[in-house]
């Protein structure tokens, strides 16, 4: 295991941030560690960096005790959610900087900068300062900034939570290539469920100072621990006693299927290539999600009589009682 | 460079979304963050600031203190004192009325007119914060004084005094004025104008409101700097027992004839109004950051 | 935005230029005026009055002084205030502003009374131990030092908030140490409101008048600054002189002044 947190705690004030949090990250992996904002996950972020310490507990990295290391000897690269560029140096110098604080040869520094630069596909801007960068082209440049050091792990925070939604697509596709390339191990924080798990290889569900659930991107989507984590995975909707996701429901227009629950479709949007139908049961209102050719086979309109039931191999969880 | 010597105008300015980003919760709540090498550098700073300030102005009070209470009224009755006071007060007091009227209005110029040479006037509202006082005095004097080319010779009256404090505090109100009116959205006045406001409307219910407490800031400086205003007075004002003499030349003439004490208690009276305006300026501050 | 009619337009600008050419433009202009009466007379008789030689270059010295102090203090405590949390912290920096609005004369009071060699609080001591401070540039540059106190830190602190700690905890995660990062990172992003505060605080520590003439004693040729001696020459009736003392510091303000309007722009960035 590359990094291992032990029993973390952290409170302010008040206020506590993570509650005897444990979580082992293998090494080579890209890990996100997902959850709603100010659930803890930057903080346990912060502290295997060194850049925020635990009340109590205890981060171990690649086998050595890192608690009481100052961020300086932790041997982590850290990408901060606003960039944190140095904004007097150029792209190069930017790059350059933790090699040049190591008092590395210069040629040497000279090298790497270049094949750093190749990687994030900034060599053309290495003379230009970060103000005149785009927002995505500053992360890729802290990228290689915090990459320039050879860290053993790299720690990303909120790294594309400040950039637009095509930029944001593009870099994550981006990380995800250069991860395969590079092959150290990642741990990056997201609250965009859609980010985690098209990137990573791990995702560990943080909500209210605890972990929620660990495991793979299927893991999670197919076997929510918990009511918590499938509604933070995706859409959820309830069905009878079920709780369950909307495309997960099966739609007739003729009863028949034993235990089909009988509603109205009250609204019927297309958004896309989807069509959205709330459907108006006895025990309160459905949302179903079909596809716009399964709804015209149906021709499904408001007012149609339609009978509901679970797909089989559906994903549910049992509702809770106040839901 | 008037915004660094008055102080308020970063404090009443409403803070911009972009600039500062809100800090997280977990920083303000941590008592203590100091490393060993800050603490370090804290104890030699506050030993310094210690013997150069705090110890000073603590004599000061000590020094006031030690003639009891006597001493302040025997001080405090002297005629000629009294005298010093209610001119120093009531000049300071009719120059930060004009300020706010003449200052607002300078603001508003700066920033809403546009005219050439407009930018020179900008640079001269802060020429009497650059210039040494007793330069003021002799600046002045030359307008002012014996060979006026106006005809007008103020030196040593009343009016003299007037005119130094003018010129001494001309910046405060235009400078701490100034950032909020530019920093004022016009959405919000073209908002009032969509509702039917008219100018007059918009300018007392909305403008006005808005520069209030930048107004009453830039006055507390204004009048804080003129009851303390020496260096521009002594060539001016002649320092007329009863008649042109202020508080800090009462303090100053204390001191030459060795009467320590007596200076000290006129002294501590001075402190207490700049402690006094100093509370509340922090209090306009906080209403404002509260608002914004 | 309102548009104000063209009238009130028109008085309003007039008050406003009208009002600051009779205060400041026309009699700082007169000055100026003064001085050059007898062409470049009165300026070469004063630079070769010892007197006002002697006191520009005991001036400058003090100035100097006073700014490196304040730099090195104001620079230290602005990261303390931004950078750190510690008891007492509000009180501090609210105590800091406190020599803005103190009279000149009050300060010098304040540091004759510890200060003086006779019935001091230190000032025995020091002076026993061969360290004069009073009427002597010690206590000069003390008093300049109290009322230019602030200036660098109003200018460094908001800097400070506004560049927030990002870039520094990025630099100690790269390896850098705390003097690294302030060197490298810190330091030049603070850089044009350091240079800002320095050239106020400049402008300040030549023209201080009341605090020095109280703790110098004022002693011709041995403690007279150019402000000092712009009052004793004036009140010697070598008013031309005066003038011309006062033509110099005039010049020096303005010229600080124009430095700061250069700066100005850049830091909006």
């Amino acid at each position: 295991m590359s990094i291992e947190v032990t029993n973390v705690t952290k409170k302010f004030g008040d206020f506590v941030a993570l509650d005897d949090v444990s979580v082992s990250l293998p090494t080579g992996q890209l890990t996100a560690l997902l959850g709603p904002s100010g659930g803890g996950k930057s903080t346990l972020l912060r502290i295997i960096a060194g850049l925020d310490s635990a009340d109590s507990g205890t981060i171990n990295i690649e086998g050595t005790d890192a608690t009481r290391l100052p961020a300086q000897k932790r041997g982590v690269g850290f990408v901060f959610q606003h960039y944190a560029v140095f904004k007097h140096m150029t792209v190069a110098k930017n790059v350059a900087f933790g090699l040049e604080i190591r008092k590395r040869p210069k040629d040497e520094v000279k090298r790497r900068v270049e094949e750093l630069l190749e990687l994030v596909h900034l060599s053309q801007f290495s003379h230009r300062l970060p103000s005149q960068l785009s927002g995505g082209q500053r992360q890729r440049m802290a990228l290689a900034r915090a990459l320039a050091v050879e860290p053993k792990v790299l720690l990303l925070d909120e790294p594309f939570g400040a950039l637009d939604a095509k930029v944001r697509k593009e870099l994550r596709d981006w990380l995800r290539r250069l991860h395969d390339e590079v092959h150290v191990t990642t741990v990056f924080v997201t609250h965009d469920q859609e980010e985690a798990l098209e990137v990573a290889d791990e995702i560990v569900v943080i909500n209210e100072g605890r972990v929620e659930q660990i495991g793979t991107p299927d893991q999670l989507y197919d076997e929510p621990a918990n009511d918590f984590v499938m509604g933070f995975l995706g859409e959820v909707t309830q069905l009878g006693d079920v709780r369950l996701r909307p495309h997960d429901i099966e739609v007739a227009v003729t009863p028949g299927l034993a235990g089909a629950i009988e509603g109205t479709a009250t609204r019927v949007l297309r958004v896309g290539f989807e069509v959205r139908v709330t459907v108006a049961t006895s025990g309160g209102d459905v949302t179903v999600v079909l596809t716009r050719t399964h709804a015209r086979q149906l021709e499904l309109v408001e007012g149609t009589k339609v009978w509901l039931t679970a797909a089989s191999g559906a994903t549910t969880v049992p509702a809770m009682v106040a839901v | 460079m008037t915004s660094a010597l008055i102080g308020a105008s970063e404090v009443a300015r409403p803070a911009s979304p972009e600039g500062r980003r809100p800090r997280r919760f977990r920083r303000s709540t941590p008592r203590n963050t100091l490393t060993r090498g800050a603490g370090l550098g804290l104890g030699i700073a506050m030993i310094w600031f210690s013997l150069l300030v705090l110890i000073p102005l603590s004599a000061v009070i000590a020094a006031a203190g030690s003639g009891g209470w006597d001493r302040y009224f025997s001080v405090l009755r002297n005629d000629q004192t009294w005298a010093a006071v209610t001119l120093t007060v009531g000049q300071a007091g009719i120059v930060t009325l004009v300020n706010i009227v003449i200052g607002t209005v300078i603001a508003w110029v700066l920033v809403r007119d546009q005219f050439w040479g407009k930018r020179l006037l900008d640079v001269i509202i802060d020429v009497p914060f650059a210039l040494p006082t007793i330069v003021a005095g002799l600046v002045l004097l030359s307008l002012y004084g014996p060979n006026s080319p106006l005809g007008i010779h103020w030196a040593f009256t009343e009016n003299a005094v007037a005119l130094a404090l003018a010129f001494v505090t001309l910046p405060f109100v235009v400078r701490t004025v100034q950032p909020v009116l530019e920093e004022l959205e016009a959405d919000v006045e073209e908002a009032a104008a969509s509702l039917g406001a008219s100018r007059g409307t918009i300018l007392r219910r909305i403008i006005l409101p808005s520069l209030a407490p930048a107004i009453a800031a830039g006055a507390a400086l204004s009048f804080a700097r003129a009851i303390s205003e020496y260096g521009s007075l002594v060539l001016l004002s002649g320092n007329r027992p009863f008649e042109t003499e202020v508080v800090s030349v009462r303090v100053l003439t204390f001191i030459e004839n060795g009467n320590n004490g007596s200076a000290a208690a006129l002294a501590s009276v001075m402190l207490f109004v700049a402690l006094v305006v100093i509370v509340a300026l922090d209090i306009v501050q906080r209403r404002v950051a509260r608002r914004g | 935005m309102v548009d104000v009619s063209t009238p009130v337009k028109w008085l309003l600008r007039l008050v406003a230029v009208g009002y600051v050419f009779f205060l400041v433009a026309w009699p700082v202009g007169l000055v100026v005026q003064h001085t050059f009466d007898a062409g470049f007379d009165n300026l070469t008789e004063a630079l070769s009055d010892e007197q006002v030689v002697g006191a520009l270059q005991l001036t400058l010295m003090v100035a100097v002084w006073a700014v490196v102090i304040n730099l090195v203090f104001g620079v230290g405590i602005s990261l303390l205030l931004v950078r750190f949390e510690f008891p007492g912290k509000r009180v501090l920096s609210a105590l800091i502003d406190l020599p803005l609005s103190v009279s000149p004369v009050v300060v010098g009071l304040a540091l004759l009374l510890v200060y003086n060699g006779r019935d001091g609080w230190i000032g025995p001591a020091a002076e026993s131990a061969g360290f004069q401070i009073i009427f002597d540039s010690p206590g000069m540059i003390m008093a300049t030092c109290f009322v230019a106190l602030p200036l660098i830190i109003r200018e460094v602190v908001p800097v400070l908030h506004e560049i927030g700690d990002d870039q520094e905890q990025a630099a100690r995660s790269l390896g850098a140490s705390t003097r690294q990062t302030f060197w490298r990172i810190t330091l030049p992003s603070i850089k044009w409101a350091v240079v800002y505060g320095v050239v106020l605080s400049l402008a300040r520590s030549l023209g201080e008048f009341g605090a020095v003439k109280i703790v110098s004693g004022n002693i011709t040729g041995q403690t007279q600054t150019a402000t000092l001696v712009v009052e004793a020459k004036y009140q010697n009736f070598q008013q031309q002189t005066a003038y011309a003392t006062s033509f110099l510091l005039i010049l020096v303000s303005i010229a600080c002044l124009v430095v700061v309007a250069f700066l100005r722009p850049k830091r909006t960035h």
